[in-house]
């Protein structure tokens, strides 16, 4: 591995996460037109804006679930996803861009729990083949952050004989117990019955509040507002402002962001 | 109806062995079949087009020709190229070949069913592409596929009695045999297709019993 020589001086507040003019098309199509964000360590950043935005497809590049055609995504100082070499960008190999994921944890939108391994298995799953632990150091991994998602008595139940909720905070646990860089939330609580919603969003906070650093998308504006330490708008692709969620909220500057939280205000 | 008894004690043991050699020429192909419906399975959802070509042709060639020719055919064109295969050989490699793109079509069918979200999850907690092939996909993907898997399981008993046609001594040849000597015609045809039956009865039933047992949480 390469690395740029700026980043071998380590500077005392570098950030966790640079994103600088990420460029992604599908087709014809621009999803996302040169976006740069950047996240230090603890930090707490939602996306907000209406669907086609690109805020989704900003996290799974992140997590590399999506390639991207321009730009630079930088994690703890390495460049994810790719490498220049003849000034020509070549997509990475299978083992590295796993090696890459494995930094992040990602949860989605419908949990995406192995149907058939239990709670505890979905947990170890990573721990196991990726962190190559043995089964009891994996086990014990497990149970602790299913206790800490309120979920140590179900550890041996399978996805389908848990609720949507507990579903969710498997998956919270299957992420946060890979001990990531960074955790990507992409719309976490879309999929749940509406009184399901609250169990999913504390358990989000407390981790939040345990110095996590978060990425998350959401349509959820009242627990944006809550959690986040910076809340960013993005539209069409691009990110329009970017600020404390009391200025966002508060204080829109521009007349696109004013009329979202008209639209979506409950 | 006692003399037809008789018979069949008196006939015992080429039945029996009849019975056997099905069972053994069943099973040596369903294990052949389904290591190679693995593979072909695997190829037709995640090689790239010009490596899944021949695997694509391979199967529809397979399911698209009556099995009798595919056994005459691996009876008669080894010996063409200069190999030496026995009947029952060539017959196991026919109902293998057979099975294997059966199964890998119905594998294909099983891993595309899978959602999405499952591999970018199992990718998003850093698993490699074999790992999650191995412990994502396929233990999803075999457990929908067990139903027909037994399926095929059962055709092949029933396909193996086709290779009383290349001269293999399965069941239904030693039955003609038993015929040829006793001319209790439809007696011992009946006969044999009890146990045909109740064979894949039973093979049926096992198959439900493993699928409760694995397949509860999918």
């Amino acid at each position: 591995m390469t690395q740029p020589v700026t980043q071998l001086t380590t500077q005392p507040m570098h950030p966790l996460l640079e994103i600088r003019g990420l460029r992604k098309q599908f087709g014809t199509l621009d999803v996302l037109k040169g976006v740069d964000l950047a996240l230090n360590q603890r930090e707490v950043v939602s996306v907000i804006g209406s669907s086609g935005s690109g805020k989704t497809t900003l996290l799974r590049c992140v997590n590399l679930l999506e390639e991207f055609q321009g730009g630079e995504i930088v994690l703890d100082g390495e460049s994810i996803g790719y490498r220049v070499s003849d000034g020509r960008r070549h997509r990475l190999r299978d083992r590295e861009l796993s090696r890459q994921r494995s930094m992040t944890g990602m949860v989605f939108q419908s949990f995406n729990l192995f149907p058939h391994l239990s709670a505890a298995g979905n947990v170890m799953l990573g721990l196991r083949k990726v962190r190559r632990m043995a089964r009891d150091e994996a086990r014990a991994i497990a149970e602790k952050w299913l206790a800490r998602v309120g979920l140590a008595a179900r550890a041996d139940h399978y996805p389908s004989q848990l609720s949507g909720g507990q579903q969710q905070r498997v998956a919270i646990a299957r992420a946060l117990a890979m001990d990531p860089k960074l955790v990507l939330l992409d719309e976490v609580t879309s999929a749940l019955d509406p009184e399901l919603v609250q169990e999913v969003l504390n358990t989000v906070k407390s981790i939040a509040d345990d110095g996590a650093t978060l990425l998350i998308v959401t349509h959820e504006m009242r627990f944006a507002r809550d959690v986040s330490n910076r809340v960013v708008f993005m539209e069409q692709g691009q990110i329009v402002e970017d600020g404390p969620p009391s200025e966002i909220f508060g204080n829109p500057r521009s007349q696109r962001l004013a009329e979202f939280l008209r639209n979506t205000r409950t | 109806m006692e003399l037809f008894l008789d018979q069949v004690w008196t006939a015992r043991w080429p039945l029996w062995d009849g019975f056997l050699l099905t069972i053994e020429i069943a099973a040596a192909a369903i294990a052949c079949g389904t290591l190679l419906g693995c593979l072909v399975g695997i190829q037709l959802v995640f090689a790239p087009t010009l490596i899944r070509l021949p695997f694509r042709i391979y199967v529809d060639v397979m399911r698209g020709t009556p099995l009798l020719v595919l056994i005459l055919a691996a009876f008669y064109i080894p010996s063409v190229v200069g190999l030496n295969l026995s009947a029952t050989q060539a017959g196991i490699v026919a109902l293998a070949l057979f099975a294997g793109a059966h199964i890998g079509e119905l594998l294909r069918g099983a891993l595309q069913s899978i959602p999405p979200g499952q591999s970018e999850a199992a990718r998003s907690i850093g698993l490699t592409f074999p790992q999650m092939l191995a412990y994502v996909l396929l233990p999803q993907a075999l457990r929908s596929a067990l139903p027909p898997w037994i399926n095929t399981g059962v055709e092949l008993i029933k396909g193996s009695s086709l290779l009383s046609m290349i001269g293999v001594g399965e069941l239904l040849l030693k039955t003609q045999e038993v015929i040829g000597r006793t001319f209790m015609t439809i007696e011992f045809y009946v006969f044999a297709g009890v146990l045909y039956l109740v064979t894949n009865i039973l093979l049926d039933q096992l198959g439900k019993t493993v699928e409760r047992r694995v397949g509860g949480h999918l």
